[in-house]
């Protein structure tokens, strides 16, 4: 598989996103969903199904694109069986997928999660930006207030230029960046040698540190008329962010891809990416920056 | 129920505050020269202990510290609390997701460190036992040479956090690296420690057998950080809010401490297992406030801390104890051993030279628990006082100069 043309491409624009079709109840509100982003970013449309192709699964799919009004002359139908995970990762890399999007619940079963969804699986090892829409309705979703993860690294900054150019085609005017201060370890070291003056100094170090760096990457970006509040919550990176989310009522919470390969360890010890997948707060976006 | 005589009681109550407050004064002024707060306890212990009190003035000392009737037990049983609690503080600050989270540089560097001095030790207390005094026994001399192997394998989480914090290098990422490797450091080196003193009791009693202590160890372990976090991930928001606070989830977080000690007692592993296991189920929860973090903290830092190490220094005569060769040999293989370990781990996994220097020193630092280790090996008959004084030592002098060591290789 030649890859070439994948690296160092740019998450953004949006030239072609893919949609899982599973013929679940949910297929045709995902599909009106991704037909409605293709129109916005102007992308090709590309439907992927994994599994068997039956006359009658070509029949519900022809009643679903007339539904959701996708042109047959601007998408493509890819039929394929294999593995779900990684055949589609595979269709996505081929095609130079820019955006996919898929289902998923809120919330999995105990089993499911540990062992991993399909939805899960593949935004854990995507080599695209991955759109989980958890609520999707055949009426276009709004996207009012977009939460995006400001955390210290090197891929953030294409993170929030990738909301930020997802904002401007959504004419979102309301982004809110945050910076998640992980403040574990500092209990264990001012807990016998610190005295009140110094234990405030030393939080406010932290605190301002924090802000600072998150000034340094918007600062960055080009926000252009979208109005963008920065803001530091104290909390385990991930969790912290998935709270806050759920709390602000966020339509989107957009993050960076994992920085590892992730594996069931990372479930039953979970961490960043991982406390978002284990209880989606509302539709997320996994930013993966390629670089 | 035994009581305490309205004499002893008084006497107790004199010895607890003589520690505490000389502990603190010393403490304080250690500060000032940024010496760890555990090298004042300890000096405290060694004042108020047979090295100077009670040569100097033994019938104050003997009135203090009574080798007869109740108040010895009762200083026991606050001793042996005192370290299941720091054993608790230890465990709430391992959260193995921080390994996971900083990958490879953090699993080799863990690794490594943990590997290197581990067969150095072993290989010299198992060729040259004659120098710690041990017997050619396969029995003892194979407890022994695991325990020295595990002793300097083992790293001090509070000390390196504190020196982190100094340095401004505590949220960077040689710092999480260095917090990480030396997480998994602890949760492993505890892990053996439990198993060779279980072993050691084994020896005394014939009470298991090993493949059966490692089942008990692992399983529990196993248990108590998929499931016993579970459930208290669950269990924590309702504590939180529904009990009185702090005072709840206080008082439900000890007495789990105190439970899972005492199940680890009974099944003849030591209660440090299960207060150490509690520990990183209980502070690896999310739910879990920061204020809760740090009153407990305060709580065992301040006071059951000076307790059990002024009590080191009450037990151990450290001017007659010290053997030059022994606290030389201990000081060397320690540095040797766990520096080159964790330079080899962090280079391996793609850091600097210079950074890979930096959190090789960095990790050198044994501090508090590296005393805690001794404490229980002297305790359980594993080590002489000798070698006793020289891992006190080794400990301080690691803690003392890992600070300004690891500066010298921070760009």
């Amino acid at each position: 598989m030649d890859l070439s043309k994948l690296k160092r491409r740019p998450a953004y624009p949006f030239e072609t996103i893919a949609v899982a079709i599973s013929f679940s109840p949910r297929c045709q509100s995902i599909l009106s969903e991704a037909k409605r982003l293709s129109d916005i970013f102007g992308a090709s449309l590309l439907l992927l199904h994994i599994g068997d192709k039956t006359s009658e699964k070509e029949q519900y799919l022809d009643g679903i694109m007339l539904a959701a009004k996708v042109d047959p002359n601007h998408s493509r139908i890819i039929w394929m069986e294999g593995d779900p995970v990684d055949t589609i990762l595979q269709l996505c890399k081929l095609n130079i997928v820019d955006l996919l999007v898929l289902g998923a619940l809120e919330k999995e079963n105990f089993l499911k999660f540990y062992i991993g969804s399909i939805a899960r699986n593949i935004s854990r090892k995507a080599k695209c930006s991955v759109l989980l829409l958890t609520n999707p309705t055949r009426e276009p979703l709004k996207f009012k207030k977009i939460v995006v993860n400001g955390v210290e690294n090197p891929k953030t900054i294409n993170t929030i230029n990738t909301s930020l150019y997802l904002a401007k085609h959504l004419k979102v005017k309301d982004i809110t960046i945050v910076n998640e201060m992980d403040v574990s370890g500092l209990a264990m070291a001012i807990s016998d040698n610190s005295t009140a003056p110094q234990t405030k100094e030393l939080k406010k170090n932290l605190a301002e540190d924090s802000v600072e760096t998150l000034q340094m990457i918007i600062d960055k970006c080009d926000a252009g008329d979208i109005k963008v509040t920065n803001k530091i919550i104290k909390g385990k990176p991930g969790y912290a962010i998935s709270k806050f989310s759920k709390d602000k009522k966020a339509d989107l919470l957009v993050i960076n891809s994992p920085d590892t390969h992730l594996n069931v360890f990372d479930r039953i010890f979970t961490h960043d990416i991982e406390f978002v997948l284990a209880n989606l707060p509302c539709n997320v976006l996994i930013v993966h920056s390629r670089v | 129920m035994i009581k305490l005589a309205h004499s002893e009681l008084i006497v107790l109550l004199l010895s607890i505050s003589t520690m505490l407050i000389i502990s603190r004064i010393f403490a304080e002024l250690g500060k000032r020269w940024k010496l760890p707060v555990v090298m004042g306890e300890l000096i405290v212990g060694i004042i108020l202990g047979p090295t100077i009190l009670g040569m100097l003035y033994p019938d104050i000392f003997g009135y203090l510290f009574p080798k007869t009737g109740n108040i010895p037990i009762a200083l026991d049983g606050i001793f042996s609390l005192s370290v299941i609690m720091l054993l608790f503080v230890a465990g709430m600050e391992v959260q193995l997701s921080q390994v996971l989270k900083q990958g490879k540089v953090a699993v080799y560097t863990s690794m490594f460190s943990m590997v290197i001095p581990f067969f150095t030790g072993f290989a010299v207390a198992w060729f040259f036992p004659e120098i710690f005094s041990i017997s050619n026994e396969p029995g003892p001399k194979l407890l022994f040479a695991l325990f020295f192997g595990t002793a300097l394998s083992i790293s001090a989480l509070p000390v390196i956090a504190r020196i982190l914090m100094d340095m401004n290098l505590f949220k960077t990422n040689i710092g999480m690296v260095i917090i990480a490797s030396a997480m998994f450091n602890d949760l492993i080196g505890w892990l053996i420690f439990s198993w060779i003193l279980s072993m050691t009791n084994q020896i005394h009693s014939d009470t298991l057998s090993i493949g059966y202590t490692i089942f008990y160890i692992i399983g529990f372990g196993l248990f108590m950080l998929t499931i016993g976090k579970k459930i208290i991930d669950k269990t924590l928001p309702w504590m939180q809010t529904k009990l009185s606070w702090p005072g709840g989830v206080l008082s439900i977080s000890l007495g789990i401490c105190l439970l899972s000690a005492a199940f680890t007692e009974a099944i003849n592993i030591h209660a440090i297992l299960g207060a150490f296991i509690a520990g990183i189920a209980f502070g690896d929860s999310v739910h879990l406030r920061e204020e809760a973090r740090e009153i407990i903290h305060q709580f065992v830092t301040n006071f059951f801390a000076p307790l059990f190490f002024v009590s080191i220094g009450l037990k151990v005569n450290f001017i007659e104890n010290f053997d030059p060769v022994i606290v030389a040999i201990v000081l060397v293989l320690a540095f040797v051993g766990k520096v080159l370990g964790a330079t080899i781990g962090a280079r391996i996994g793609g850091m600097s030279k210079n950074q890979s220097l930096a959190v090789g020193f960095g990790m050198n630092a044994r501090g508090a628990m590296e005393i805690i280790l001794g404490t229980l090996a002297l305790n359980a008959g594993l080590i002489s006082k000798p070698i006793f004084v020289a891992l006190v030592i080794m400990a301080l002098v690691t803690s003392i100069t890992s600070g300004p060591l690891m500066k010298k290789f921070i760009d």
